[in-house]
């Protein structure tokens, strides 16, 4: 067993400044261990702290205390206290979140936004041209919208091209944050069906889904995630 | 891929204007490629921080420091002619107003063609290739290079600065509100500019804007600067979606959707 990231003593808390120093207490004493080839699914009501906890074991959210340690290169990395180059390295070879939105970057094309990556990490221009052609084609993106930027896109095509662009050469580890919310049933299967093939290939993750049929159908575990209250 | 000695180092910079202080206090480190993001409502010190990082103006303390190779600088101990020399070929500075950092009697092309002479180049038959090749990178119409740029609109005149300071390939670059006058879709093709521009050349910049979308789209990091002080630093995204401090707070709240 491979691990590939362990969180341990998390705690977060948000202090609302500019609405009385109101003080939400949102996680407490949060311990998660991955390994290769895991899919951990977060469970709890709204509110209860799935999307805190993935953001910040994507260095998105500042814990007030615990470490999150993840392997990058070979070795574990704490990402909670690395600077800058190393947080934005271990997001472009090791770690990826998805969410159900797309960050449209203005005027570049699908195409391209899927190619991106593959790119960065050396992947030549002619295989990444194709695989990420075989990808958008899996999600049912027809090739007239290759060449536009998806800022004119619907909800759920910005969100299609949002998970080919992670799934096309999946990291090690991903975060997912209901990446097949609002997915009619045709277009969730291939999502599900993605999922399990990455993760079968030995990536490791973590996600939060709405819809409990995706969730038994892809979780090799479960994390129960109860809501606490203000202090 | 990650280098480890800082390019840029301020320490404890402080710039008074009589009793008015200008910036305080302030002390970071940029490392080479990396694009630092400086935000902060008007008047809290950022362009005051920016002119003295990049060789115009002395602090009243503190220092900057240079990396040169192996050795570090301290640039204002060097003598006025070695500062000037790396003004030109180390780090180069784009204006808010290209008025400020163009030459208005010049033509386009000789605005680039002379930050190409100022780093010794000569060659006029390689050099002329190269204004064309930046005319194009700016996606201005080589047909323009003989133009006036007073002929040209806000956003060439903008992009026009900006071929003329990365002709010269610096490694840092400093940019004070470079999409501040100009109309939003205007902006937005600026910004894709820079934004391939910085990430293809690897340069390292250091980004002064009060628009924090503009910073989530351009930047690694951020200083966030009240009253001349460095109130909150880190992560772009991270200072962005969980700001600790009540001004950044306060800050991000104003613009939701950044
Ligand atoms: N950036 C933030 N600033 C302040 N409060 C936040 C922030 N992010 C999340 N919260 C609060 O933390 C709590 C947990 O939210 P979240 O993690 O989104 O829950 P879930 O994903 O389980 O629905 C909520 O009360 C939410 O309002
Ligand atoms: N040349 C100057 N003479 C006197 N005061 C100045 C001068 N330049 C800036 N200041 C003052 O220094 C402070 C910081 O200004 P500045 O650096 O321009 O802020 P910003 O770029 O963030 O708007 C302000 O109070 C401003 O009035
Ligand atoms: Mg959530
Ligand atoms: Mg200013």
């Amino acid at each position: 067993m491979i691990t590939m990231l362990e969180a341990c003593g998390l705690r977060k808390t948000f202090t609302l400044h500019n609405q009385n120093g109101v003080v939400l207490n949102v996680l407490d004493h949060v311990d998660l261990d991955l390994a290769a080839g895991e899919m951990v699914v977060l469970k709890g009501p709204s509110g209860a702290g799935k999307s805190t906890l993935l953001r910040i074991l994507y260095g998105n959210y500042k814990p007030v205390a615990g470490a999150v340690r993840l392997r990058h290169d070979g070795e574990m990395v704490d990402i909670v206290g690395a600077r800058t180059s190393r947080v934005l390295d271990i997001r472009r070879r090791t770690l990826s979140f998805v969410s159900q939105f797309l960050r449209v970057i203005p005027r570049v094309a699908t195409l391209d936004i899927v190619k991106d990556q593959m790119l960065t990490r050396g992947i030549g221009d002619a295989e990444a041209t194709e695989r990420a052609a075989a990808m958008l084609t899996r999600l049912n993106l027809p090739e007239q919208m290759w060449g536009l930027a998806p800022a004119t896109f619907s909800g759920g095509e910005q969100q299609r091209v949002n998970i080919a662009r992670s799934f096309v050469a999946p990291t090690p580890l991903l975060l997912l944050d209901e990446p097949t919310a609002s997915l009619d049933p045709v277009n969730r299967d291939v999502v599900v069906e993605l999922i399990e093939t990455t993760r079968k290939a030995g990536s490791a993750m973590v996600g939060i889904f709405h819809d409990d049929a995706v969730s038994s159908r892809i979780a090799t575990r479960v994390m129960q995630l109860s809501p606490r209250k203000a202090v | 891929m990650i280098e480890e000695a800082p390019l840029l180092r301020a320490q404890n910079v402080t710039r008074l204007y009589g009793g008015r202080v200008g910036c305080r206090d302030i002390s970071f480190s940029l490392w080479p490629g990396e694009v630092l993001g400086v935000v902060g409502e008007s008047g809290s010190g950022k362009t005051t921080l920016l002119r003295s990082l990049a060789g115009f103006e002395p602090p009243d303390e503190g220092a900057i420091h240079f990396r040169h190779g192996t050795e570090e600088h301290d640039i204002y101990a060097l003598d006025e002619a070695s500062r000037r020399a790396m003004m030109r070929t180390e780090w180069g500075m784009v204006h808010q107003n290209p008025r400020d950092g163009l030459r208005l009697d010049v033509s386009a092309g000789g605005n680039i063609g002379e930050s190409l002479m100022a780093r010794g180049d000569r060659h006029y038959g390689k050099m002329r290739a190269r204004i064309t090749d930046w005319l194009q990178r700016v996606e201005i119409d080589s047909s323009r290079i003989d133009d006036s740029p007073q002929s040209f609109s806000g956003g060439m005149q903008q992009r026009l600065q900006i071929a003329r300071v990365l002709v010269a390939e610096p490694r840092l670059v400093f940019m004070d509100e470079p999409t501040g006058g100009l109309d939003v879709s205007v902006q937005a093709r600026l910004l894709d500019l820079l934004r391939v521009l910085v990430r293809d050349l690897h340069l390292a910049a250091i980004i002064v804007t009060h628009d924090l979308a503009v910073a989530r789209l351009l930047t690694d990091r951020l200083i966030v600067m009240k009253d001349g002080h460095i109130i909150e630093e880190g992560l772009t995204d991270q200072i962005l979606d969980d700001p600790h401090h009540a001004y950044t707070q306060l800050l991000t709240s104003a613009v939701l959707s950044a």
